[in-house]
């Protein structure tokens, strides 16, 4: 991205929010985004890829890290580079796909050719290069960008030199990626070929919002909730009433709500308790997918270990700034800022090895009635995000509000516990927010 | 080959779909599906498999019910203000299938004009079509999008 405005400075970050209010411009201003790019997305542990993307030597993942496109490659050697999908040569962006598979990235301009770590493999005529023009000259290969971590197959990148370890970042969110691979009867999960891409006109922060938010559903997702109280049980030949279940369940009552906790941490990472219980995915009723499946896991693990696995229950595991996982639904959302008011959202779901297939086909489902361009529920949370964006663009009414259930959440070491109807896990997420954007530069 | 009238039978058939979308009489749209007809819109190019790769819809009646119970409910968000469509059906190739029953491939191009933003939709259709009185039924009919890979943003009429 271009960087022409000047950056707005940790007091002018500071004054933009207010332990109950956040500045509209915190959304909507470019200055704020490109900040947000050099010391959130920059200096973070950034998701970019899955380890089962990157199978054999060659893989290759298309994403972003900050302002970058880069490619996520497994070279020979077996290690994952981050390369800039660029070509020194000119400049020219070398693929143009989101993924596969190739042992030489060949750019198509005047044809050289680069290993998948990003050495230079090639070039036509090579004669006619002077003498000292070097294969070695790290200028002529694909440039390699920040540090690669793995965390059980989850690849996160960071452009920070000097970055906290990993682990640290992720604290008590390793939990959530544990219990997703926990839950593989061979150990191991594997990322679907299949996923959605949308866009949406909004600011990267609203999706993490809405995924914390348990306020909204029952008045975003009327619409679906109604027909879906009204609708025959099982009446479906394709889903065991799954879709059905799924639409219903955003019908929360304040009852339901009282049941629900949310958890939100000092990094930004916050997760959800005890919402939607009743899918096929977590039913604890007989039902034969369910019992094979828990007899492969109780193979490998034990019973009280698998009793422990499948009794995790939470919804919207969000860490911060990128990822959200929803372990028992076997599904994963990326979220990729692109401007300040444009979002790329990645919706995943994974593949539990050693399960029944039809444990995969239930989370395949899952995935296309909440997460398709075409989902009854997603679809309206888009609808908001960018109308919140439309209202938040324009400098009226600067101060926008995050007072619900302000000074009733409960402090722990590690983060802060509320109720379902609180903003807790907005106002942790603009702490953490701010002491990113006014750190001191590492 | 078809003879002229079956194969303008079907036509007319398509071109009926369509104009019932356009109307917004979605019941009268969902009456045309056979009670365990399905509506297939696979997010591969060439996707043969609904179970093991995500679509964008794959739902039989009783879920594209509770779609159309909600396109009415007019409270959907992403129907606020009602998108008006215009889908054009063409290039329509019908053909007779096993047991009396039809296959029909056919183009289609699918306008949307809602508040601020016009979008559109292309691809093809494909349709198994079982004979019903002097009409048809829908057994499955698939929406191959022409970009149903690519970057979306909420879709909120079946096309
Ligand atoms: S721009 Fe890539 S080889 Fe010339
Ligand atoms: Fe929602």
């Amino acid at each position: 991205m271009e960087q022409s405005a000047t950056l707005p400075t940790p007091d002018d970050i500071k004054s933009l929010v207010r332990p109950d209010h956040v500045h509209r411009r915190a959304y909507a201003d470019p200055a704020v985004f490109a900040l947000e790019q050099e010391r959130i997305f920059s200096k973070l542990w950034i998701y970019v890829a899955h380890d089962s993307q990157l199978k054999k030597p060659g893989d290759f993942i298309r994403t972003r890290l900050a302002s970058y496109e880069v490619l996520v490659t497994r070279h020979s050697d077996g290690e994952i580079y981050v390369l800039q999908n660029r070509c020194p040569h000119r400049g020219a962006r070398i693929c143009m796909v989101d993924r596969g598979s190739s042992k030489i990235f060949s750019c198509p301009y005047h044809a050289w050719a680069f290993r998948p770590d990003g050495s230079l493999a090639s070039v036509p005529h090579r004669k006619s290069y002077p003498e000292n023009f070097s294969f070695d000259d790290p200028s002529n290969h694909m440039q390699r960008v920040g540090k690669v971590a793995l965390y059980r197959g989850f690849v996160f990148a960071t452009l920070n030199e000097n970055p906290e370890p990993l682990l640290e970042h992720l604290g008590p969110m390793t939990e959530v990626i544990d219990n997703l691979v926990d839950r593989a009867p061979d150990g191991e999960v594997e990322i679907a070929e299949s996923s959605f891409t949308l866009e949406y006109r909004g600011n990267w922060k609203l999706h993490l919002e809405n995924a914390a938010d348990i306020f909204h559903p029952s008045f975003v997702h009327s619409s679906s909730v109604a027909p879906a109280r009204r609708a025959p049980t099982n009446a479906s030949i394709l889903d065991q009433d799954q879709t059905r279940l799924m639409l219903a369940a955003n019908g929360l009552g304040y009852e339901e709500w009282e049941g629900i906790q949310l958890n939100g941490y000092a990094g930004g990472h916050v997760y959800m308790n005890n919402i939607y219980n009743a899918g096929v995915m977590v039913s604890q009723k007989a039902d034969p997918v369910a019992e094979r499946y828990r007899a492969a896991l109780t193979a490998r693990h034990g019973a009280e270990k698998t009793a422990q696995v499948l009794g995790m229950n939470r919804f919207n595991n969000i860490i911060y700034p990128n990822l959200i996982i929803n372990a028992q639904y076997q599904q994963m959302r990326v979220t990729i800022p692109l401007s300040v008011d444009r979002t790329m959202v990645r919706i995943h779901c994974f593949k539990l090895k050693g399960a029944p297939d039809e444990m995969f086909h239930r989370a395949v489902r899952f995935l296309s009635t909440l997460g398709s361009p075409a989902s009854m529920i997603f679809s309206d949370d888009v609808e908001m995000l960018e109308r919140c964006q439309q209202g938040l663009a324009r400098d009226v009414g600067p101060w926008i509000d995050f007072s619900r259930g302000v000074g009733q959440e409960s402090r722990g070491a590690e983060g802060q516990l509320s109720g379902a109807a609180s903003e807790m896990p907005m106002r942790v997420q603009f702490q953490a927010w701010v002491n990113y954007l006014t750190a001191e530069a590492a | 080959m078809l003879d002229y009238a079956m194969q303008r039978r079907i036509e007319l058939f398509l071109l009926e779909e369509a104009r019932l979308l356009d109307a917004g009489q979605f019941e009268d749209w969902l009456k045309l599906y056979e009670p365990q007809g399905i509506y297939w819109m696979p997010s591969q190019p060439g996707q043969t498999d609904p179970l093991n790769v995500a679509s964008i819809m794959y739902e039989d009646h009783a879920i594209l019910s509770m779609r159309v119970q909600r396109l009415l409910e007019a409270r959907a968000l992403v129907l606020t203000p009602m998108p008006r469509t215009t889908h054009l059906v063409s290039n329509i190739e019908a053909k007779e299938a096993e047991d009396g029953e039809f296959t029909a491939d056919a183009a289609f191009i699918c306008v949307e004009h809602q508040a601020d933003r016009q979008r559109i939709y292309s691809g093809r259709h494909a349709y198994q079509l079982t004979p019903h009185d002097d009409s048809f039924r829908i057994k499955l009919k698939r929406v191959a999008l022409m970009n149903c890979d690519g970057v979306h943003s909420p879709m909120a009429i079946p096309l």
